[in-house]
């Protein structure tokens, strides 16, 4: 008797010999979600033509690629989304290698735990975006002042994140692999560590939103450049298409990070799909 | 013969519970012995002392002479639950053991894959525990108890998840890998013909406290076939058993429904 045999015949679904990757998500996920987004953009060209029709209150569609072609082509967008993505990226990868450091502090001690919790559960549910003005005065107008309300923001998803991942490990496979005379550091690189993967990533997808309300926010504060500068002075100048401009791209790049996460954590954490 | 595993005077209380009292024991090498009882009876406890999970509140638990007082490679022990790691492959997870002895050499890995051959898992090396079936899964689950080579297998109620029939194919697949290395076994379970099929020997648990009752020697030949549960020999030690821990089980089921 093998496996083949009475239980073994009806089991062992084949590796998915289907679509992988980035671009068959895409494709899976495609009819319903195009029709969607084209009938949402036909009804809104039509609205701001016909019924607005008031480029002062809303620009068409149409208009916004016309504005991010034109403020592409004069090197103006490219200059924005390069200092907005340098504070995003720079207090991005600060805030989760933090956070993750944190996280782990409180998962394997109780008293930075008990020290840290407060602080964490506090100022996640404060709205700290409204010290992006203090930060502006302390540290300047330049980029560090909006890297540090990414900080803010990122950090705590990210910390909660991972300390729960790691506390919600099975006590029963702890056990298992207790019982072939595992040490604590090997049930923790063995087993803490990957069944909290998926938890982090998920603070980490967290933090992606939060860092681009992070650095929009700080720029409308105050900045010399940034999609959020380009944003705040063109609703000065009431220059709709480029203030919708600047929301696009904001979106755009916003979609794109949550989506190549979701293909990441596919990749990473496939278990946890079902 | 000397005894593999001696268990003298043990007893284990959890604050004001008794969940065992006095237990005694004397297991021959290559011996196969199942513990039955109603539940609370300490069974699943009485296993997990013997594999160093659970201290022992008094009395001691000896292996080839030596005192247990922590997991180590002279035992393996096969989960109810298969806990086996989602995002490891079958090998990998067979694997665990000699890894964390920090012996996963190539000989160790050709030796597990033999191991996955003979519980009838070759083939799917390379699976992942989603995507096997609930006897699949057991399966790797014995395998990786096995890949430490030990002496002593501890199985607590291993089949109990699965349905009956796979159950049944279990059952005779364990014998047939058992006679294959005849390593001595402490088996768990409620189903008492499960017992009878499996055993040299039943020993059979009252509750409150957790004690040994009465201690059932089965004699009936082997190898043995699934054909054996319609004998006459075999339904008279499953009733004998039955009616031991009969009023144990009642009360035991009232009480849970509380």
């Amino acid at each position: 008797m093998t496996a083949t045999g009475i239980e073994g015949s009806k089991a062992a679904t084949p590796p998915r010999t289907g679509e992988r990757g980035f671009g068959a998500m895409v494709r899976r996920n495609h009819l319903a979600g195009v029709l969607s987004i084209a009938t949402g953009l036909a009804l809104w060209e039509l609205l701001s033509r016909l019924v607005v029709a008031n480029p002062l209150f809303l620009a068409a569609p149409s208009q916004i690629v016309g504005a991010i072609v034109s403020l592409g082509e004069s090197g103006e967008l490219g200059h924005h989304m390069a200092v907005s993505g340098l504070e995003f990226v720079i207090g991005y990868v600060i805030a989760s290698l933090l956070g993750i450091a944190l996280g782990l502090a409180m998962a394997s001690s109780v008293t930075a735990k008990q020290v840290s919790q407060p602080w964490i559960s506090g100022l996640y549910a404060t709205p700290t975006i409204a010290l992006a003005p203090l930060f502006i005065l302390w540290f300047g107008i330049g980029i560090w002042s909006k890297v540090l309300v990414v900080i803010f923001l990122v950090l705590f998803p990210v910390t909660i994140n991972t300390e729960a991942g790691l506390r919600t490990t099975s006590p029963r496979l702890i056990e298992m692999l207790r019982s072939f005379g595992a040490t604590p550091r090997q049930i923790f690189l063995k087993v803490s560590l990957p069944s909290a993967t998926p938890f982090i990533l998920a603070g980490l997808k967290l933090g992606i939103g939060r860092g681009l309300i992070a650095v929009v926010v700080a720029e409308l504060f105050g900045s010399r450049a940034g999609l959020g500068r380009l944003i705040s002075q063109s609703a000065d100048a009431f220059n709709m298409p480029e203030l919708f401009a600047g929301v696009i791209v904001l979106a755009v790049a916003g979609i794109a990070m949550t989506a190549g996460f979701s293909w990441l954590e596919r990749r990473l954490v496939p278990w946890t799909r079902d | 013969m000397t005894a593999k595993l001696a268990v003298a005077g043990l007893d284990k209380r959890f604050d004001a519970l008794e969940a065992l009292r006095a237990i005694e024991l004397s297991v021959a090498p290559g011996e196969f012995i199942s513990l039955v009882g109603p539940s609370g009876c300490g069974k699943t406890t009485f296993l997990r002392i013997v594999a160093g999970l659970e201290p022992a509140t008094s009395g001691e638990v000896r292996i080839d002479g030596k005192a247990v007082t922590k997991p180590g490679s002279d035992r393996g022990f096969v989960f109810q639950s298969d806990n086996l790691l989602p995002w490891r492959t079958v090998i990998d997870n067979a694997m665990i053991g000699p890894e964390i002895a920090g012996r996963a050499g190539p000989a160790e890995r050709r030796r597990t894959l033999e191991l996955l051959k003979l519980v009838g898992l070759e083939g799917f090396e390379g699976y992942h525990p989603r995507q096997l079936s609930g006897g699949m899964r057991q399966r790797v689950n014995l395998a990786r108890a096995l890949a430490i080579d030990p002496d002593i297998l501890l199985m607590d109620e291993p089949f109990s998840a699965l349905d009956a029939q796979t159950r049944e194919i279990m059952q005779t697949e364990l014998l047939r890998i058992w006679e294959q290395g005849r390593k001595t076994v402490l088996f768990v379970t409620h189903q008492i013909d499960e017992a009878v099929f499996l055993s040299d020997r039943v020993l059979v648990f009252a509750r409150r406290p957790g004690r040994v009752q009465e201690t059932v020697d089965v004699t009936l030949p082997r190898p043995r076939a699934l054909a054996l549960k319609r004998t006459p020999e075999f339904v008279a030690y499953v009733d004998r058993i039955w009616r031991l821990i009969e009023d144990d089980v009642r009360a035991s089921v009232i009480e849970e429904r509380g």
